[in-house]
């Protein structure tokens, strides 16, 4: 009991306790923020009705009355601070249920908990996927512009990176659909999957998808939980390998890891050998595109990797046009935080021990710039949500940055409320792993 | 062949270099040459900002981006039949020590038993053939040498302790860790061994042995110097330069760590090269002692005789200033003026402003770096003999 104490309250498990309380505390005052929004606005959302003549004044009461917007103002915040912390999250004025049997709250209406349900991860992995490339191009470009000083690549990296980043988005976000949707046809101009494709599908797994849309984010979660497990996977094997003496054990680990984890996800989405669940029915003969290939699939059972690959692919332009807009930040940052570190005493001294060139410049002068672009990275994320917006709607991505968008515009507000708090959350969470990550990368942080 | 009693580890001739700047160029280093024994300790002495570290920079190669090398070679001695040690050397400028005698030439071919040497002797180019066994020692020049070759050198042939040593350990590694790095780099040894002797290098300069699981952050002033110093001890390397290792610490650790580390260099019979502004600590640890003055030696020699009598003025002065001072930056209290710019230095005898001996030709022309004495040699038109 004593040993579990100490080891929660010191280094980095009581960071990330007390981190984790803060969040909880930054949430209820973004969600208190949220409802005063909410309250100030003049009128109510029974106002909608009033423009309507065949709604009473008899039935917009009825209305508030059943909404409990009579009732004053703390127990209304009470309840709506209430109804999160248990989930329930209301119904979408909007959108219909799209379920064989109504839902048993919502009836005819679909719950908001539902959509967000479905659109989180898609919003999770194209801001992961985005901020993890636009990251690393920026951080490798930068460190080694500042390495070479001069170098051709300095010019050319410097110039575009600064032109991409000031131009006017949305403007280079129609001119990168133009070029490679319109133009060259290598990508889909806009969405999530090609629905196509898709109409042929019968069942996933033991999934029945009488709906075919629906069954899109079966895959897509199997993707997400992919990526995830391995990721961690590797993470906790990165680790673990640590403790060997060699190198080359560690490094065989390493290996080791990364091509069985490779082999498993192939053999689960190469099809049938994991089990039921990674097998699609196909109802009729079909085809799916990726880039230039062309996978033709007769009627029968069919691996989940075409279907992958369409998710993929619908990625792959908002996320060249987030990463070519964004990059040069963290380039320009990582390179004069590189300039700095490279006149390090430690840096000298990691040269004068004979260490490779690419040793002293990767694992001391960058490792050490790293710190204060991750702090960079941890405020972007703040501001990454507006971003998000007007990327998914752009790209008709269906995530929650278009469902804040399409709610707040059609007055859903069971919807808006939902989305804005969910973002919300979101952002916290992923400042707070971005917290996590600088104090893993800078002891001096860990053990205060 | 009669063993030698001594033998050079290093020599370094009229090495020179400058640092371009805006303003100009900074002759930092110029025209410096001195040698080093096995197991001897040379006290590098000068003024802030004379060029004491840049000619440790210049002969490990170190240099910033903005440091021009002019000249000058650096002989690194090893023993003839230290394979890669002669392999490194072909085609490069080397010096052999042969029976006690010193040849100078390019090495041309090496294979198991036998070493070619192009030689230059009484004038005539001549091969010389050479067995392995014959050689006592083979000096490679160091500045002829590529970045690649000149990597397994750096710190398995010569380590630094840097001035600024408290920061010269990286915050986002435990110090064992960085030293393991060290050792890892020049020999292929696994981690529990590696621990075992950064074990016993903590023990060595008197630091637990916990703390090498620890970052330099949580380590004080004076325990990031010892562990610096155990640092540069970890591939057992042949000479040590140690730039003010002592000067960012009070007085009395200062003392401790200085004959701690002579103490080391003693029993493991290293040759070391001390950097210090304070002829104190100099006077404490060194065989040989080198004055600089504004980017020149200008006397050289053993310890005993400079400080029993000096031939420089400048040296002279410096010692007048002994015993007392410990600290940055003193003012010579026998010396009128400051030290000069090195980008505009004095013509001449670079002293003469200040030189309480300076006659006419001082100012015209740079005085020739002789032996005045046995084995003490001197850059003055007026020696104090
Ligand atoms: N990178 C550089 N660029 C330009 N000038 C430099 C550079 N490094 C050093 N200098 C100059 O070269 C001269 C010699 O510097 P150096 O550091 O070798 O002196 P030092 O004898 O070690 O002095 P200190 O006792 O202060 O360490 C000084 O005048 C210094 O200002
Ligand atoms: S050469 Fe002349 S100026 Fe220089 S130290 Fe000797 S006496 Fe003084
Ligand atoms: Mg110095």
């Amino acid at each position: 009991m004593k040993r579990i104490w100490q080891t929660l309250t010191s280094g980095m498990s009581k960071f990330i306790i007390v981190r984790l309380l803060q969040i909880i505390l930054v949430l209820y005052l973004y969600m208190t923020l949220v409802f005063i929004i909410l309250e100030a606005q003049p009128g109510d959302i029974t106002d909608i009705y009033t423009a309507n003549p065949k709604i009473t004044p008899e039935a917009k009461e009825a209305i508030v009355k059943q909404l409990g917007l009579n009732k004053p103002i703390y127990e209304r915040y009470l309840n709506y601070l209430r109804n999160f912390v248990t989930g329930h999250l209301g119904c979408s004025f909007k959108w219909g249920n799209i379920r064989d049997v109504p839902d048993p709250v919502c009836r005819e209406q679909r719950p908001t908990w539902d959509l967000i349900r479905e659109r989180l991860p898609r919003t999770i992995v194209l801001f992961l996927t985005y901020t993890i490339v636009s990251f690393y191009i920026g951080f490798f470009l930068g460190k080694l512009i500042a390495w070479r000083r001069g170098a051709i690549i300095e010019y050319f990296s410097t110039v575009v990176g600064v032109v991409l980043f000031t131009v006017f988005t949305p403007w280079f976000a129609l001119l990168l659909v133009w070029l490679f949707a319109v133009n060259l046809g290598v990508v889909p101009i806009g969405g999530f999957i090609n629905p196509d494709s898709w109409t042929n599908i019968r069942q996933i797994g033991s999934v029945d998808c009488s709906i075919g849309i629906s069954c899109s984010n079966i895959v897509f979660n199997h993707m997400l939980l992919w990526l995830g497990g391995l990721t961690l996977f590797w993470g906790i094997v990165y680790l673990w390998s640590r403790r060997f003496p060699y190198p080359w054990q560690r490094n065989t680990a390493r290996w080791g890891a990364v091509a069985l984890g490779l082999v498993l996800a192939g053999l689960f989405f190469g099809g049938g050998w994991l089990g039921e669940i990674d097998r699609v029915v196909l109802a009729r003969d079909t085809k799916f595109e990726f880039f230039v290939w062309h996978f033709e699939f007769p009627a029968g059972t069919i691996p989940l990797f075409p279907l992958a690959l369409d998710f993929v692919q619908h990625m792959v332009l908002p996320i060249l046009t987030l990463t070519l807009i964004s990059f040069a930040g963290t380039m320009l940052l990582m390179r004069n935080t590189m300039l700095e570190t490279m006149r390090e005493d430690y840096v000298m001294a990691a040269k004068a021990k004979g260490l490779p060139d690419h040793v002293v410049r990767d694992k001391h002068a960058a490792r050490n710039a790293l710190l204060p672009v991750v702090t960079s990275l941890i405020f972007a994320i703040a501001f990454s949500v507006d971003g998000g917006v007007f990327t998914e709607t752009i790209f008709s991505w269906p995530g929650m940055g278009q469902l804040l968008l399409l709610s707040a515009l059609e007055q859903d507000y069971p919807v808006a409320i939902g989305s804005l708090v969910f973002t919300g959350i979101f952002a916290l969470v992923a400042h707070v792993i971005a917290d996590i990550l600088y104090a893993f990368l800078d002891p001096r942080i860990r053990y205060d | 062949m009669a063993p030698l009693t001594t033998y050079p580890v290093l020599q370094v001739e009229n090495l020179t270099m400058h640092y371009t700047t805006r303003k100009g160029a900074v002759k930092a280093v110029e025209d410096v040459s001195f040698s080093l024994d096995k197991g001897e300790a040379l006290g590098l002495v000068g003024e802030s900002g004379c060029g004491k570290t840049s000619v440790a920079l210049t002969l490990l190669r170190l240099l910033p981006e903005n440091a021009q090398f002019l000249g000058g070679h650096v002989y690194f001695f090893r023993d003839g039949s230290d394979e890669a040690h002669a392999r490194r050397a072909v085609g490069k400028p080397v010096k052999i020590l042969l029976d006690g005698q010193e040849h100078q030439g390019r090495l041309v071919e090496v294979d198991r038993s036998q070493l070619v040497l192009d030689a230059r002797l009484n004038g005539r180019t001549q091969q010389i053939k050479l067995g392995r066994d014959d050689i006592a020692r083979l000096g490679v020049d160091l500045t002829a040498l590529s970045d690649e070759e000149m990597r397994p050198i750096r710190w398995k042939g010569i380590s630094m302790i840097f001035q600024a040593a408290m920061n010269s350990l990286n915050p986002v590694y435990k110090v064992g860790d960085q030293i393991i790095e060290a050792m890892q780099t020049h020999m292929p040894i696994p981690i529990p061994e590696a621990r075992e002797r950064v074990a016993q290098l903590f023990q060595l300069v008197g630091l637990d042995r916990q703390l090498m699981d620890r970052y330099p952050h949580e380590y004080s002033g004076g325990m990031k110097q010892r562990a610096v110093i155990a640092m540069a001890l970890a591939c057992d390397p042949d000479i040590i330069i140690a730039d003010e290792p002592t000067t960012a610490l009070d007085v009395i650790v200062q003392d401790k760590i200085l004959r701690e580390m002579r103490q080391i260099q003693k029993k493991l019979n290293m040759s070391m090269i001390y950097i210090s502004h304070d002829i104190a600590v100099i006077a404490e640890v060194a065989d040989k002692v080198g004055v600089m003055y504004a980017g020149g030696l200008v006397e050289f020699g053993p310890s005993e005789a400079i400080f029993k009598s000096p031939i420089h003025p400048y040296t002279k002065a410096l010692m007048s200033a002994f015993p007392s001072i410990k600290g940055e930056k003193v003012k010579l209290a026998a010396l009128p003026g400051e030290p000069p710019d090195l980008i505009k230095p004095p013509s001449g005898c670079r002293f003469h402003p200040r030189c309480p001996y300076a006659t006419e030709i001082c100012e015209r022309e740079v005085p020739k770096f002789i032996e005045h004495k046995p084995k003490q040699y001197a850059a003055c038109w007026n020696p104090l003999m």
